[in-house]
């Protein structure tokens, strides 16, 4: 079943039972992060996904499975829908005041939209990672990666906590820049380390999957090719589903590229091709990818 | 946006295709004037054939360096990325087929300004080149065309030139005794092996054609899996 309970729940006791996962949620593990490379992750089937804000048709009838420790990059142009459909992956898109979702997604054959589901205990197996680095900046490196822990309704042991926000810092490539200077505020870090903090925040809760939402348009190219040598070895333990604008990002850091267009402003945008990112970039099937990769229209 | 994105890159790009093609043409003419330098013994000729070959040489190296500042500057990816590989191949193509006629030149004056020994040998010789120069042109006007048909026709003209060359071979092999015939003939071989190269470089071409056109490259001819 999907997900565990968070203390902010308002369903009765035995439903939250009945919702919680087996596996124990990150907090509570005696081994979070720790899982070894090439376990096998979770796959995301979405079919005739519609995305819709108010009357506005955002994206229409995508359908495609998510492979599990494969990056799937996202491209497209501004406005086709990408970030929209990404945030639909994780229940994020239904925050959005008048917006809503018709279709389905499941992770692993389960309705992550079913009626008895939790958007909560979605969005902590599928974490997000956004464009701009959103640390807590004035609460601490550690408390920053705790944060996911500390909303989490069982009690996490000091010992264990210090386990996890190690874990994971090593797990995001920060914690040889940051173990000594634990206490300084998330904000103190440049953009790069601010962005490994979050993804490292993201992964202390033991996610299945990582959405990332250009996380390296706000980056230098050395902080860029950090986080992607990052993206690189998480696909190992994680699922991982990126939107980028930078075509040779998507061509260096996914095995996957989804190319999304639109017909024309104001209709809803679509899935063009997808298919393995080698193959999309040297012999794209469609006249519309190929004009896209080749920068021949914006 | 403007009408036609990228529009300085494309036409750099297309630019570049024709410099390379034209590559061709260079080879050509080198060939028809080796060709006649071994019909007349024209020594003199041979040794222009050789100096001139600095021309093919020197639109290999131009086109290039053209195609890897193009790569390095404009990221090119899909077909862009297919035609920019394969000429990379092609240029390869064209400077060593403009090699090729170096080295027939460069036996002629080996076999002497004698009267050729054996005509027939000639005329076979004179036959294969041309039917080389008919292979060179047909390579350049399919990857003008992007024509992967006739591109795929060169291996029957390929056949033809390959079939003189064994035709050129068993002549030799009766020439009978006498050492100096011997000598020319073993020179009109080598001339002949390197015009048979010359007629798979332009396969090679053809091959390159269809690789463009589909993404995916496979030789028309496998030489150690002969159908």
């Amino acid at each position: 079943m999907l997900g565990a309970a968070t203390k902010k729940r308002s369903e009765p006791e035995e439903k939250r039972a009945e919702m919680a996962d087996s596996r124990a949620p990150g907090a509570t593990s005696t081994e979070p992060v720790t899982k070894a490379a090439g376990r096998p992750a979770k796959t995301i089937e979405a079919r005739d996904v519609n995305l819709f804000y108010g009357d506005f048709h955002a994206v229409e009838d995508v359908t495609m499975t998510i492979e599990p420790n494969k990056v799937t990059a996202l491209i497209g142009s501004s406005g086709c829908g990408k970030t929209t459909y990404l945030r639909s992956l994780n229940r994020m898109h239904e925050l959005t005041p008048g917006a809503r979702v018709e279709g389905h997604v499941a992770l692993d054959g389960e309705d992550i939209y079913g009626s008895r589901v939790d958007p909560v205990a979605v969005r902590r197996l599928i974490g997000m990672v956004f464009q701009q680095p959103n640390p807590f900046p004035t609460m601490s490196i550690y408390d920053n990666v705790a944060a996911g822990l500390n909303l989490n309704a069982k009690k996490v042991s000091k010992t264990q906590k210090d386990g996890v926000v190690e874990r994971s810092l090593r797990g995001a490539h920060l914690w040889d820049e940051v173990k000594d200077r634990l206490d300084k505020p998330g904000g103190s870090l440049s953009g790069g380390q601010q962005q490994r903090l979050c993804i490292a925040r993201a992964i202390a809760v033991e996610p299945e999957v990582l959405l990332m939402d250009e996380p390296c348009s706000a980056l230098d190219p050395v902080a860029t090719l950090a986080i992607e040598d990052l993206i690189g070895e998480l696909k190992g333990r994680y699922t991982i589903v990126i939107v980028t604008h930078n075509m040779q990002q998507a061509s260096r850091a996914s095995d996957i590229t989804a190319f999304f267009n639109l017909d024309e402003t104001g209709k809803p945008g679509h899935l063009v091709e997808m298919g393995p990112t080698t193959e999309l970039f040297t012999n794209p099937k469609k006249k519309e990818t190929e004009d896209y990769v080749s920068g021949r229209f914006g | 946006m403007p009408e036609v994105a990228r529009a300085e890159y494309l036409e750099e790009l297309a630019n570049l295709e024709a410099s390379a093609l034209g590559g061709l043409d260079l080879v050509n003419i080198a060939l028809g004037r080796t060709l006649e330098a071994v019909e007349h013994q024209d020594v003199e000729l041979a040794q222009l054939v050789v100096a001139d070959d600095d021309r093919i040489d020197g639109r290999y190296l131009e086109v290039h360096q053209a195609l890897i500042t193009l790569l390095a500057t404009q990221s090119p990816v899909a077909t862009d990325l297919r035609l920019i590989s394969s000429l990379l191949h092609v240029l390869k193509n064209i400077e060593r087929m403009g090699d090729q006629c170096v080295n027939i030149c460069k036996v002629i004056p080996i076999s002497g300004n004698e009267p050729p020994a054996d005509r027939e040998m000639v005329e076979l010789i004179l036959k294969m080149g041309r039917h080389t120069k008919t292979l060179i042109s047909q390579a350049k006007r399919a990857f003008e065309e992007r024509d992967v048909e006739m591109a795929q026709d060169l291996v029957r003209l390929d056949d033809v030139v390959d079939d003189l060359n064994r035709d050129c071979f068993r002549l030799a092999l009766e020439i009978g005794d006498d050492a100096d015939r011997r000598e020319w003939a073993m020179t009109m071989l080598l001339a002949a092996r390197a015009l048979e190269r010359t007629a798979d470089n332009a396969v090679d071409i053809g091959e390159q054609v269809a690789f463009v056109v589909t993404g995916l490259f496979r030789e028309f001819e496998d030489a150690s899996h002969p159908s």
